[in-house]
Formats: structure tokens, sequence, C-alpha cells
């Protein structure tokens, strides 16, 4: 009996298991065929729009995730979706996107994701594994031609992978050190004469620890793309030219982290991530923070709350070697899907990273125009820039400017996190630099073979 | 032959026979119909994706709709075992299994005991108190920890200065011992409350009748509590390792995703997190269903002999 029983049971189990296995295991046939049926038809046709109907398009964006940068994205689409939008046929709809994450869970559950504010260092992934398009293959050539009038040679090589355009440079911003005014002043300091060199960061900070008590110099070791620069300025690189094998662990890369590193664990420096020397520059408790400018509108505001003045220089430099900062910020990716989407995508690009677009990130965030003429142009930024002298110093760094490094294809979050991690420990710890950075060197160069 | 004469000669009786036999069959099919709508919710939610785990770990793939999984073999395995934070994250698997073990048990028995014999509304009082951190979301919780943990304005830095037990702010969440044990700490203080409940509703369990008995015979207190507590409570305590064991990488999840993404250099990440992160940061579903393949025939395997435990050790009294 008690066999008939068992029999029974494995019977339905093996039963409800076929059944619910047929009804979708890996996606269908179905869905690769026409993936494939697709890029036959010519998909550099933009479709027409229309105002009565309007086409909705979503956009993940990073910076609507970030107190300092969320009010002036919102400004930004809202701006885009009463003028242009209305006028076209086109409703943008903001979607926060914060490390990154949220694009790639909705890609993966299906969801109409048309439009991503990405990283430089994993564009070549995501244009692997998440279905973005080359701008070459979605919008017309002559449209393309028009727009990038005006938007710096540089910038347009920033977003290629092998020719092809993969996103267009969008928010853009270079690192600087930020300076309290106040604490440079009680330690006896000019904050008009701000240091220039790495000798001089340690000087300082050390000064205004032993002055004031509070820390003076933060850089935080995970700090997601700085290290580049600090690398590049003493010469050193990262990838090979044709990106093929990591050449960071020399000489170069060795000196300028034990400058770091030496700066790090002397006393003055702030410890903790990224997010902790933030809060604590912005609470007026550090003297001097290395990071991205993007960070500028939050600061000002901390600065008056505070009552400290928000002073800044260039990246710092390695002896008589200018430095050679690197660019943080955004491309913008798509993947529109239909001709009517290729249209509204083009028309929220061309709105965003337009004139009235780059004023706006400018002034209400604290990114680079990349239209640098802006700049200069009274019915633009002019005010802004003369009544904000910090943005000169990005805009004099962007001629010094090397891309951020774009790690390889599938690999390029593992080899990141390896990166990173190196660097921390090299920084952070008793550990020796050249044998750490050797052994990670080594690790990335497996993944990559 | 002799049958067919029976048959033959008795026909009511094989029909009896026979109705009889129908009978017990439509029985026996019954209690499976009733099941069916929970094995069919289980196989869905669990059985499905365990069989696709399985079918995944030998294909890459991003997860992207409309992409076509490649099959790589073993390679995944492969790729996992030479992961550098894969050797660490096993050791912090084991680390936080075994660190939350007195969490769990321990401090969970003493507590339960010692409020066990209160009278009035105290006793509620104190349960609310330890059961709160359970109830408490780990996001919001974890917030708060990283507040007061903050290397420059954080309360701990603060308290410790002016009682002169640093002399320098430390990074509690950037230094890889500190950012380990306050995981496992703060993971232990919300699995206090659980198992406190737990023991208490064993305690109210077990007959007063042997109490008396034992004070009659003048048995002190601490002989109570090992001669009669420990031991009526032993179900308890094998269902509580079991799930401490179970839970422990679950539940310090949440607190290693807020807290230290893994880091410092993935020193406190552990297998759970290192699968989500492969799995959802890198979309590399692959290595992620391979650590997770892995982690299913360890856990079984643990949970299996926890099961030959329980049935060795645990003392039912019915």
């Amino acid at each position: 009996m008690s066999r008939f029983k068992s029999m029974i049971s494995l019977v339905m189990f093996i039963a409800i298991l076929l059944f619910i296995s047929a009804c979708n295991m890996m996606p269908s046939e179905e869905s690769t065929s026409n993936s494939a049926a697709e890029e036959e038809t010519d998909q550099q046709e933009l479709g027409t729009l229309d105002p009565e109907n309007p086409t909705s398009v979503t956009f993940y964006s990073y910076s609507l995730s970030y107190p300092t940068m969320k009010p002036g994205m919102e400004k930004l689409i809202s701006d885009f979706n009463s003028t242009v939008g209305k006028e076209k046929g086109v409703i943008v709809e903001g979607v926060p996107d914060p490390s990154f994450q949220q694009n790639k869970a909705d890609i993966a559950a299906g969801k109409q994701v048309d439009i991503v504010q990405h990283v430089f260092s994993s564009l070549d992934a995501s244009r692997l594994t998440l279905g973005f398009k080359a701008y070459e293959d979605v919008f017309p050539q002559d449209e393309l031609e028009e727009h990038f009038v005006g938007i710096s040679e540089n910038a347009l090589e920033l977003g290629k992978i092998d020719g092809k355009m993969y996103g267009l440079a969008f928010t853009f911003s270079t690192p600087i050190v930020f300076i309290n005014g106040d604490l440079f002043e009680q330690a006896g300091l000019d904050p008009n004469d701000p240091p220039t060199t790495w000798e001089e960061i340690k000087e300082y900070s050390l000064q205004i620890k032993n002055t004031t008590g509070k820390d003076g110099f933060g850089l935080p070791p995970a700090n997601g793309w700085t290290t580049d620069g600090i690398l590049f300025s003493n010469g050193a690189n990262i990838l090979s030219e044709d990106r093929s094998e990591a050449v960071f662990a020399t000489k170069e890369t060795f000196e300028a982290l034990s400058v770091w590193k030496d700066i790090y664990q002397n006393g003055g420096h702030a410890i903790g991530t990224r997010t902790d020397m933030t809060e604590q520059f912005m609470a007026g408790e550090l003297g001097m923070y290395i990071t991205s400018t993007a960070l500028h509108s939050g600061f000002i505001n901390a600065s008056k709350a505070g009552g400290w003045e928000l002073y800044g220089v260039g990246l710092p430099q390695f002896g008589d070697q200018p430095s050679v900062p690197v660019n943080s910020g955004s491309v913008l990716a798509v993947r529109p899907d239909t001709p009517e989407k290729n249209a509204a995508v083009w028309e929220f690009i061309k709105y965003v990273t337009g004139d009235e677009g780059y004023t706006t990130i400018t002034s209400e965030i604290g990114y680079l125009p990349l239209r640098t003429g802006l700049a200069d142009d009274p019915a633009y930024l002019k005010d802004f820039v003369d009544a904000n002298p910090l943005y000169r110093i990005n805009l004099e760094q962007l001629e010094r400017i090397r891309p951020a490094t774009i790690w390889p294809g599938n690999h390029a979050t593992e080899s990141t996190t390896i990166f990173t991690d190196a660097i921390v420990k090299s920084i952070t710890t008793d550990a020796d630099v050249e044998e750490t950075m050797t052994e990670a060197e080594n690790a990335i160069n497996h993944l990559l073979q | 032959m002799s049958k067919i004469i029976e048959t033959k000669i008795n026909p009511t009786l094989s029909n009896n026979i026979e109705s009889v036999k129908k009978k017990r069959k439509k029985v026996n099919v019954k209690p499976y119909v009733y099941l069916l709508p929970a094995v069919i919710l289980l196989g869905i939610w669990m059985y499905r994706p365990l069989l696709t785990t399985f079918q995944l770990a030998f294909y890459q793939w991003s997860l992207v709709p409309g992409t076509t999984p490649v099959p790589v073999g073993w390679e995944n395995f492969l790729r996992l075992f030479a992961n550098k934070d894969f050797g660490i994250s096993i050791y912090n698997t084991i680390f936080y299994t075994i660190g939350l073990l007195p969490f769990s048990i321990v401090i969970p028995i003493l507590l339960a005991v010692a409020t066990h014999n209160m009278k009035g509304r105290m006793k509620n009082v104190y349960r609310a108190l330890f059961f709160i951190p359970l109830i408490l979301a780990p996001v919001s919780v974890g917030a708060i920890w990283r507040w007061l943990f903050h290397p420059s304005n954080g309360l701990v830095n603060i308290t410790l200065l002016d009682l002169g037990i640093i002399d320098q702010n430390i990074a509690f969440f950037s230094d890889p011992i500190f950012a380990k044990w306050l995981i496992l700490f703060i993971t232990g203080w919300k699995m206090i409350g659980f198992s406190t409940i737990m023991f208490s509703s064993a305690l109210t369990g077990i007959n007063r009748d042997y109490y008396e008995a034992v004070s009659l015979d003048g048995a002190s207190r601490f002989q109570t509590f090992k001669d009669i507590t420990l031991p009526l409570l032993s179900p308890m305590i094998m269902f509580m390792i079991t799930m401490s064991i179970l839970f422990s990488s679950q539940w310090t999840f949440a607190y290693i995703d807020i807290l230290t993404s893994g880091g410092p250099f993935g020193t406190s990440t552990n297998i759970y997190y290192e699968m989500y992160k492969h799995g959802f940061t890198n979309l590399d579903v692959g290595l992620s269903s391979a650590a997770a393949i892995l982690f299913f025939i360890v856990f079984s395997l643990i949970t299996l002999g926890l099961n030959q435990m329980t049935k060795k050790f645990a003392f039912n009294d019915n």
C-alpha cells in the first residue's frame, strides 16, 4: 500500500515539475528570433511623434537619487516635459537609479528602460549584456552631426567603443580639492594660496590637524575614479592601449600610492568611506577634500548653513609634472525599440545636451558644460561662472584630461572590484604596496585572457 | 482454477470484494487532490527556481530578456574557485554561523528563564523590549548603526575619545576586523529577540508539576535549571540551532549590504552576499547559480546532520 502511495506522489511531483518547467524555463526561442528580425530592418528611421498622443520614455538617472543633485535633475526633466516634450509629444519619466542597479534590475525584469545615465567604467559590459544601442544605429547621421557641433571632440570620443558611440557624454566633472576656508585660516594658512603638490597637501593637512584638531585632508581610498587620475598624474597607465591587459603594476604606480599612503597614515587624513568623508566635509569638520565638482551645489549650501567659506584648487601634482585629472560623470546610453521611441529619445537627448540643458546641468547641479562656449556666453552661463570661480578650475583641467578607465567587456565589474580592493588594501593597511598591486594585476590579467 | 469456481459459486462475495477495492482507491486519491494547491505553489516558488538554478550554473547569461544563455560547462565553477573573494566568503559564512550561536541559544535561554517567573505587567514589558529589534526594518536599523559608528561624528567615537580609551577616531566599518565583528553583533542583537520569544513559549509548555516535585525534593535553582529546564527545552534548542545556522547567512546579508557592501576589500562578505553580487550587480547569473548550488549542497548536508542529531539528543515530554 505504502509503495502505491509513494508511486502516486512521485508521479504527481514529476507531472507538476514538467508542467511548471514547460511554462518558461529559459527565454524562449521566439524572443531571440524577434531580436534577430529587428536587426534586419532599418533602425535609423525616426518615427512621427504625435503631441495629442505623447510617447512616454523612461530615463534612469543616478543623479535623481542623490540629495545634492536631485533638484537640478528634476528641473531638467520637468523643463523638457513642459516645453519641447509638450510641443512634440514626448513625456519623460525620471527613475532614480541609486548605485546603477535599478536599470539593470528593470532591464532584467523586462520593463521599459529607454535612456540610462550610465557611468564610463562599465559601459562596455552593459553594451554587451544589457542591449544598449549605438547612436549610429538608431539615429540618422545628419541629425547627429548637426547636434554635435559645439561639443568638444574629446568629449565625443569618451563614449565610443570600437568606433561606435554607445554613449553621448552627458554630465561631466573632474576631481578638485575643495577647501574649507575657515579651517585654513584657523591653521594660519591662506585659502587663496592653496596647495598644488602632494608634498604641500601633506604639510598643510598636518598643520590643520595640529592647530585645529580637525582632520586636514580627505581622499576616500574607494573613490570610484579619482585614483585613476592620481596614477596617470605620476605617468602610470592602468590598461594597455588596446585594453587587452592591465599594466598598472609599475614603479610609477607604486610611487604614487606610497605618497598617498604616507599622507593617509600620518594622522592628518580623514578616515572612512566616501559617504563618511562627504558628510564630514559638509559638517565643516574637514580641511581639504578631493571629490567631483558634481558635489559643488551641495557643498555651497552646506558652507552657507555652517557659516564657512568654500574654496578650491585643481588636482595636486607630483613634483613638477602637471596633474592629469580623469573625468567622472556619465554618458547617456539608449535602448529604444521602435522608430517612435527613436524619435522621442532623440528629442530628449537633444534637449538635455543642448544649450538650455547644459545651463541647467551646470548651474543647478554642478557638472561642467560640455559645450564649453556656454561659459563665456552672457545669455547662458557667463554670469554663473563669474560668480563661482571654482568652475574655471574645472574648465582649465579639461585641457589636461584623460578618460577614466573603461574596463573591458564581461569582466568589468570583477576587474573593478579587484583593482579597488587592492588600492584600499595598499592605502589603509600595512600591506606592501608593490606586492598587493602586482597580485591584483595578475588576477585581472588572468580574467582578461 | 479454484478461484474461477469460487466466483462462479458465489458471485455476490466477489462483487463485494471489488467494491471494497474501488472504495479504497478513491480514498487513496483524495488526500493528494487536497495537497495539490500547496504542492503546485511550492513547485512554482521553490522547485522550479531550484531546477532553473541547477541548469543556469552551466550557462553564461546576463538575465536580459531576448538574449540567449551560452552553455559553458563547468567553467562557472572554475571561475568561482578562482575568485579572490570566494575563500574569504566561505570563511566568513562559518564565522557568522558559529558566532551567532551565543546570540541565538545561550543569551536567549538565560533571558527567557529570567523573565519566565516574573509576575504581572513587567514580564511583557521586558519581552517586548527583547522583541523590538526583530520587527525593526534592517535598512533603517542599518542607518542608525552607521550614524552611531560614524568615523568623525559618531556617538561611539566621541564617547570613546572622551573616556580616553582611544586617542584617534576609528572608521569601524572600513576596518577589516571591526567591520566583521560589528555585523555579527548587530545581527546577534536582532536574533536575540526572535530566540527569546521561541524559548519563552517553549518554557510555558513545560509542565509545572516537575518544578513542584523537585522543589519538594529540595533542588536548588541551578539544579532545577540544569536537570529540568534544559532537558525539557532540548527539542527547542535543537530547533533553534538549526534555524540559527540556516538563518545566519540571510540575516547578516542586510547589514553587510547596508553597512560595508562586503568591504573593506571583501573582508566582511559572506557567500550569500557574493551570490547576490554576482547575480544582480554583475549580472552574471551562471557564477551566482554555481555558488548557489554549492551553498545548497553544503547546507542540505548540515540540515540532514542536524535532523539526525535532533532525533538522537532532543528529549520530548509526550
